[in-house]
């Protein structure tokens, strides 16, 4: 499914302005800080936002058309089989549970899900007679989530539905969305401020800011993009500490992963990831084990992610330290930052001495400080040990 | 023969309730309307709605009276459509309520549109729920203590209304003499005892009903209905 | 939607419900208009009325500025007993009442009530805290009281000191409420309630002729006619004098036509 945006929409002081093409498979996240245009983006998208000039055609049908061409369209939100979860949920409060949903199905045309199947793969068979202001937050989100696939759409947009739930609503609320994303084979924006969610569940991932695109691509790419361009937050622990400091700053620079798995326990607490290196070696990363329960995992694959700055560089191969997790790589970029330098290393790239290069690269984004950085007087192209405790390697579902 | 009383009884419940039913057929779209509008001309269109509080019954009577009488446009106009004399003549008498009262039914019904807002209509239309269907299953349903409310104050305050009625009605008996109509006269004859029992009637009346109405909008919530459907959910495809 | 129903249903009810009982009868009864303060002794007469001709009536009881705006603008009346002459005779002039149909039906009577002490005319000079008469420029009695306050030379002490009824009714409710303690109201009021006053001479005041016409638009112009005979028939013109109002004996011709 492909979706084109060309349009312009005034707020002022803000301006959208996106000239854009989509390739809608599976999920593709949506990344901006506050004002960044994101949830206008998608209002526009559903049509609740018709003073935009421009075009946007989901696939060959036009959705909207107010720019010069003739003649000119517009598709009302409710003709264009696009399914919005809010922020806010929006149930109707004088509907319950079932009453919220079968307001959905009702208005189906064409009905293909099965009512019950989804009241179970959303896990609300027991919510149902509940009245809405009954409901905790994540509740009200699943029951919002059901009814907006109930009214079985083409496309499902979801504005920032987890921004007000708590850490364990968030992450279980995001491993449904994975499966109803894999069963139903919906296609799924998501806007979100938060990288962690995004990271966990995104296939692509559009970033905009000020009402711009500014960049579009895979999930890890962009998240590596945005190491170079945005401001980040140094302490990871501390922003995540207080729950009300992570909102805005909730980028850190970071190596994203996306690693078969090989154990989820390894009997000494670990579990075991394969990382392939051109040289058809494997690699082996180490990190707290998963529960046993964690199956089916996304593509038997983990996502996962470690910050830039759980990461330090060593000369030599630290054969006994007791950080369990060593690669040998090779600078390709080293950019100051103050007093901090971010370091970018290859792994698993060609060999000094040539060889074919079969399995994949992988690069990995190191922060030092620049006091460490002419200590060990690193330069371009020099190999190192990137080296990071099993703890250092994160995952935001699992 | 009925008594005069039970007739401007039965007058005033029919021309009050024919009121009310108009005021909600063409107030609802207007105070939808208002609430959504977002020119500068919503300020005047408010202001003119508003008028009613302002000016003195009789004096709204007194132009009314002019307007509906054969002499003048609006009045030669019903004429010629129905063959009727507009002026002392129930539907004058209605018209005349609808407007007096007009206020009172659009105003809480604004205020309610108002605060519903857009965010359940955009749900609404993005379950695929046109116009009128978001009307009719979202804003009804949860403005409903809004529309007891107007209607309500609407009826009450029709029943209740005198100064323009008493120049546009003629006090007619069975066509324009309403209650509070007959209760001044009662006064003005010095038959204080029919008085007493006419204002005593009316009150005891209006509390019932506004009681009523009130109890039954406060019955009407949530947690009755909940049992009522929870036998049906079984059977759900 | 559930509530709704109900709700429009009841309301429909009682707005059809009412459509059966206002048929007109087979025949439309005589719509009399009648100035408020002639309205008890009218009821009273028309009971005897009705006996010796089987006519039906309608009473509109109203104040005469009222009825006389509504008749102007096509109220749909057949006789008009005024409570002054003015009102008559402008209706006269627009050429709406049928010719020679204007009459004096009764001549008003003032009267100083007090309901805290019995009455004199001399009370009078004391000017109280407050005093109540109907308003003289719009109510036939309140001229009256103002033109006998003047004749006595102290209408610009009691000036301050008055309140003013849109109408003698009012002013009457006033009193006798005991809101105000005294004024002039009219003597045919005293008589209804069994109350006394002191009567106020005649020729302190303009004669207040309370006069009648039939309107020209009626289509029950006989019957008006035979209420106004009635009306002013020497039986009937005893028994409004018993009722509070002056005599005025033959000179009716003259009274009805020396008012402006």
């Amino acid at each position: 499914m492909n979706l084109n945006l060309s349009f312009q929409l005034d707020f002022p002081p803000f301006n959208l302005t996106i000239e854009q093409a989509l390739s809608l498979q599976g999920i593709t996240g949506i990344f901006g800080h506050s004002g960044s245009g994101k949830s206008t983006l998608l209002r526009a998208i559903a049509g609740l936002e018709k003073n935009l000039v421009g075009t946007i055609f989901l696939d060959d049908s036009c959705l909207i058309n107010n720019s010069d061409r003739k003649p000119k369209t517009f598709i009302k939100p409710e003709q264009r089989h696009i399914g919005l979860v809010f922020q806010d949920s929006r149930l109707f409060p004088h509907l319950n549970v079932l009453g919220n949903l079968k307001f959905a199905a009702k208005r189906c045309q064409n009905r293909r899900l099965d009512f019950n199947e989804i009241i179970k793969l959303t896990e609300l068979s027991s919510l149902l007679h509940k009245q809405v202001d009954e409901l905790s937050g994540g509740q009200k989100q699943r029951v919002a989530l059901a009814r907006a696939i109930l009214a079985e759409p083409k496309l499902l947009l979801l504005d920032e539905p987890l921004s007000a739930l708590d850490r364990q609503a968030k992450a279980s609320l995001l491993k449904l969305m994975l499966n109803i994303q894999k069963q139903l084979q919906l296609p799924i924006l998501y806007v979100s401020h938060s990288m962690d969610e995004l990271q966990q569940v995104c296939d692509k991932l559009l970033v905009l800011s000020q009402g711009k695109v500014i960049g579009y691509g895979g999930i890890h790419q962009m998240i590596h993009q945005l190491n170079y361009t945005q401001n980040h937050t140094q302490n990871y622990a501390q922003s995540h500490a207080s729950h009300n400091a992570q909102v805005e700053n909730d980028l850190h620079q970071q190596t994203s992963l996306s690693l078969p798995i090989k154990t989820l326990d390894n009997g000494h607490g670990l579990a075991v990831l394969s990382l392939s290196s051109a040289l058809d070696e494997q690699q082996e990363i180490y990190l707290p084990a998963l529960a046993k329960n964690t199956e089916p995992l996304h593509e038997q694959t983990l996502r996962c992610f470690i910050l830039a700055s759980d990461i330090s560089i060593s000369l030599i191969e630290p054969f006994n330290s007791s950080i369990v997790n060593h690669l040998f790589a090779k600078i390709t970029a080293l950019n100051s930052q103050g007093n901090k330098v971010l370091v970018t290393a290859l792994y698993g790239g060609k060999k000094k001495n040539g060889g074919e290069k079969k399995g994949q690269e992988q690069i990995f984004f190191v922060n030092i400080s620049t006091f460490s950085q002419q200590q060990l007087a690193l330069k371009i192209g020099q190999s190192v040990y990137l080296q990071f405790k099993a703890g250092a390697v994160r995952t935001y579902l699992y | 023969m009925i008594s005069p009383d039970v007739l401007a009884l039965v007058t005033t419940l029919k021309m009050a309730a024919l009121t009310t039913i108009i005021l909600l057929l063409i107030g609802t779209p207007l105070a939808w309307f208002l609430a959504k509008m977002q020119s500068r001309f919503k300020v005047i269109i408010e202001a003119i709605v508003a008028l009613p509080l302002v000016l003195p019954p009789t004096v709204l009577g007194f132009y009314l009276l002019i307007a509906f009488s054969p002499q003048y446009l609006p009045g030669q106009l019903w004429q010629q459509a129905t063959g009727q004399q507009l002026a002392f003549s129930f539907s004058a008498i209605v018209i005349g309520s609808v407007l007096y009262s007009m206020p009172f039914v659009i105003q809480p019904l604004q205020k309610a549109f108002e605060q519903l807002g857009d965010p359940l209509l955009e749900a609404g239309s993005m379950l695929g729920a046109g116009t009128l269907d978001r009307f009719f299953n979202i804003v009804l349903p949860s403005t409903k203590a809004s529309f007891i409310t107007a209607a309500s104050l609407g009826f009450a305050h029709t029943v209740g209304e005198f100064g323009v009625i008493l120049m546009i009605g003629g006090n007619i008996p069975g066509e324009t003499r309403v209650l509070s109509i007959a209760l001044f006269d009662h006064v003005e004859a010095f038959d204080y005892a029919q008085a007493h029992l006419l204002a005593i009637s009316l009150l005891a009346g209006s509390m019932v009903l506004l009681s009523a109405i009130y109890l039954l909008n406060r019955a009407a919530p949530k947690t009755p209905k909940t049992a009522k459907k929870a036998k049906r959910v079984n059977n759900e495809p | 939607m559930k509530f709704f129903l109900p709700l429009s249903l009841v309301l429909l009810l009682l707005a059809l419900g009412g459509s059966g009982s206002v048929v007109s009868a087979s025949e439309q009864p005589l719509r009399i208009a009648v100035a408020s303060n002639f309205t008890p002794v009218l009821k009273k007469l028309l009971v005897e009325f009705h006996q010796q001709t089987k006519i039906n009536t309608q009473v509109i009881s109203g104040a005469t500025g009222t009825l006389f705006l509504q008749i102007k603008h096509g109220a749909p009346f057949d006789i008009f007993i005024a409570a002054d002459s003015a009102r008559p005779a402008q209706l006269e002039q627009q050429n709406l009442v049928l010719a020679n149909s204007r009459h004096t039906y009764a001549l008003g009577q003032l009267a100083l009530l007090s309901m805290t002490s019995s009455a004199r005319l001399s009370d009078l000079h004391k000017v109280p805290q407050r005093f109540a008469i109907a308003n003289p420029d719009t109510a036939p009695y309140g001229k009256a009281a103002k033109q006998a306050l003047k004749y006595l030379n102290i209408w610009s002490q009691y000036q301050p000191k008055l309140i003013q009824g849109i109408n003698v009714n009012q002013t009457f409710a006033q009193i006798r409420s005991q809101a105000v303690n005294s004024g002039l109201v009219a003597n045919s009021q005293l008589v209804l309630n069994n109350l006394t006053g002191v009567i106020i001479p005649p020729a302190y005041h303009q004669a207040i002729a309370q006069q009648l016409v039939i309107i020209k638009s009626s289509d029950n112009i006989n019957n008006a006619q035979r209420l106004s005979d009635y009306l002013r028939s020497a039986a009937v013109q005893q028994k409004i004098v018993d009722w509070g109002y002056a005599s005025f004996g033959n000179n009716e011709q003259e009274q009805s036509h020396d008012q402006p």
